[in-house]
């Protein structure tokens, strides 16, 4: 088998006497779509944080392609290949959808204050690159034609559909998802899914936070449960359905609404 | 947004201040040669501004030209280094007279001591300032907001404080007979008047203006701006937060140190008093009340800051009111301009759009990282905000 992409490896994290996560084992292959489920403070954003180095775990490592990253800062986190999005929205507001792609596209870009400041020619050529770069992206996750518009002046979905344009324009190899279906209308699910599906074709993998299980049942390869931040089962999607712990936990409650 | 629009028509101020946001909305469509027609007519514009027939009614007092090289030039020049650190990046930098010092010792010291050119010790000055902006930023920058504040502040004061209390560069007697920039032979003489120097600080207040565009319009400033709106989505994006944030630093340290050693090179005489707090305080309230962020503002704002005190020595009609020289009430005449200034353009003259609409949200982004409880009620005012 492969090297896992993420691999979590007895990860615990604890904020004082609170234990957000409880020896957590997770191990995600390339190309998969993974899909972390489970109720409110489960962790799972916890999760999130703790693999793109907003926090440093307690105890266990986490490992990114078998290199071990927990303690790295985040911005490298980012540059080696993992870009995430925010469960409320964090775009740059005031800046056009554009700049806001564009500054996921700058991680891997070297131009200094010097390249800038006497516009050398390899600064314009990065600026091109970012700028087509931002365009084809905006495209990918079917906002064209939005580039201009301040972030804070588009439609819910679409701020959503930027944040997802941003992460990737940091070229990741693992995007993390933090609820991308939150707030939108089933029309905008079903596309989404679509797009996820897009992103995971594209040659990379995707980890998942979803309330919305008729998204998570419908796109995952692999499902996940986390119950009080401990991992109460793990396996297919129809598998992890009919656990009887995870129905009790989760899914007994809200299978009359999905 | 709040309906100003409307209601503010009654106010003469207000609709000067539509005039404004108009030229603006044209001038982010206005085409290339339109902006360079733009460009050239501030140059001419800036090239007779010495003429006598502006200066009797600018500054009736004191000499236009000097004026116009202090404060006038030296508060532009600063204010568009500390615009770097405030409105681009977005931190609050209370001790910039530090870098101001720096560069203006620097020339000082080396010119006298060691004889150097003085276009040598110029650029000494604005290395020994980029050395203290780093030095200053390196421990400091991991701190934020209101922290950050209160470090530049003593910063400044130390500065002010070890020039004072050392003897190697003169003490609290200061530096005399610093030397004049070296003449350019055949093409201007540097001696006492004002002329040269006057058209020295246009050059330096252009180069600093275009650097200061290009930084704004690249990679460079694109993180900048994503650090002042949210400094934790920006490190999670792949921006070294830390290291752009002690490059804007250096930058305007760099701007203030030029701006040190153009004003040493021309006053002769330098000494610790020379920069006082009350100057960083002065600057960082030109960058504020001109429209942190926008350069054109900030301009505005340094010209308006250092040119009312000295047009307020001289008003006649006042003088007549009082019965007495109105040049006592100066700084409180200038105090009410300020109050009324802000109170009428809260976001400054010239604001940029994006400043603006990051000063009626409040924070400059420290919300949460998501694993918090989170209400939807930031969401829908986005929402409701279109």
């Amino acid at each position: 088998m492969s090297t896992p992409v993420l691999q979590l490896d007895n990860v615990t994290m604890r904020f004082g006497g609170v234990v957000a996560l409880r020896e957590a084992k997770i191990s995600i292959a390339p190309g998969e779509i993974f899909a972390l489920i489970g109720p409110n403070g489960a962790g799972k954003t916890t999760v999130f944080n703790v693999v793109t180095g907003v926090y440093q775990p307690t105890e266990g490592q986490v490992l990114f392609n078998g290199t071990r990253i927990d303690g790295t800062k985040r911005f490298k986190i980012t540059k080696l290949g993992i870009a995430r999005t925010f469960q409320n929205i964090r775009l740059f507001h005031n800046m056009s959808a554009l700049e806001n792609v564009m500054v996921g596209a700058d991680a891997h870009h070297k131009t200094g204050a010097i390249g800038a400041t006497l516009n050398l020619p390899w600064h314009r050529k990065e600026e091109k690159r970012g700028r087509e770069l931002a365009r084809e992206l905006l495209d990918f996750v079917g906002i064209p034609g939005r580039m201009t518009e301040t972030a804070k002046n588009l439609p819910y979905g679409d701020q959503r559909r930027l944040e997802i344009a941003r992460a990737l324009a940091t070229d990741p190899k693992l995007l993390l998802l933090d609820e991308p279906a939150a707030g939108m209308n089933p029309a905008e699910k079903e596309a989404l899914q679509a797009l996820i599906r897009k992103i995971r074709d594209s040659g990379r993998t995707v980890l998942l936070i979803e309330h919305d299980m008729s998204l998570v049942m419908g796109v995952s390869d692999r499902v996940a449960v986390l119950d009080f931040g401990q991992l109460i089962a793990e396996g297919l999607p129809h598998e992890v359905q009919t656990n009887p712990r995870v129905i009790e936990a989760y899914l007994g409650v809200s299978e009359d609404a999905s | 947004m709040k309906g100003n629009g409307v209601t503010g028509n009654a106010n003469p101020l207000r609709r000067v201040g539509a005039l404004v946001d108009g030229a603006r909305d044209w001038w982010e469509h206005a085409k290339a040669w339109q902006r360079y027609a733009v460009y050239l007519g501030a140059v001419v514009f800036a090239l007779i501004l010495p003429a006598p027939a502006i200066g009797t009614f600018m500054s009736p007092g004191s000499d236009w030209t000097t004026v116009l090289i202090y404060p006038i030039g030296t508060y532009i020049l600063l204010a568009v280094g500390l615009n770097v650190v405030v409105g681009q990046a977005g931190l609050l930098d209370l001790g910039f007279v530090a870098f101001f010092a720096m560069g203006g010792y620097s020339v000082a010291y080396f010119g006298t001591e060691y004889g150097w050119n003085y276009w040598a010790t110029a650029v000494m000055g604005i290395a020994m300032a980029a050395v203290s902006g780093v030095i200053l930023g390196a421990p400091t920058l991991r701190l934020r907001g209101d922290y950050l504040a209160i470090v530049t502040l003593g910063f400044g004061e130390i500065v002010r404080i070890t020039a004072n209390n050392t003897d190697e560069i003169g003490g609290a007697r200061g530096i005399t007979n610093v030397p004049h920039p070296t003449d350019i032979p055949g093409v201007v003489d540097f001696g006492l008047l004002p002329a040269p120097y006057y058209y020295l600080i246009v050059i330096a207040i252009v180069l600093v203006i275009i650097f200061s565009v290009r930084l704004q319009k690249s990679r460079v400033g694109r993180a900048w701006a994503a650090i002042r709106e949210d400094e934790d989505a920006a490190e999670l994006m792949g921006v070294p937060t830390f290291k752009f944030k002690l490059l804007a630093f250096a930058i305007g340290a760099m701007i203030g140190g030029l701006a040190g050693g153009l004003h040493a090179g021309r006053a002769v005489f330098i000494e610790p008093n020379t920069f006082p707090f009350i100057l960083s305080a002065t600057i960082l309230a030109a960058v504020v009340l001109g429209g942190a962020g926008n350069l054109p503002g900030v301009i505005l704002g340094a010209f308006v800051i250092a040119w009312l005190p000295e047009r307020f020595r001289e008003v006649n009609w006042l003088k007549d009111l009082l019965g007495r020289d109105p040049a006592e009430y100066r700084i409180l005449l200038f105090g009410g301009v300020l109050v009324l200034m802000m109170a009428l353009r809260p976001e400054g003259l010239l604001p940029s759009r994006r400043r603006k609409a990051e000063l009626h949200e409040g924070t400059g982004g420290m919300g949460t990282m998501g694993a918090e409880v989170t209400g939807p009620d930031t969401d829908v005012s986005t929402e409701a905000a279109k």
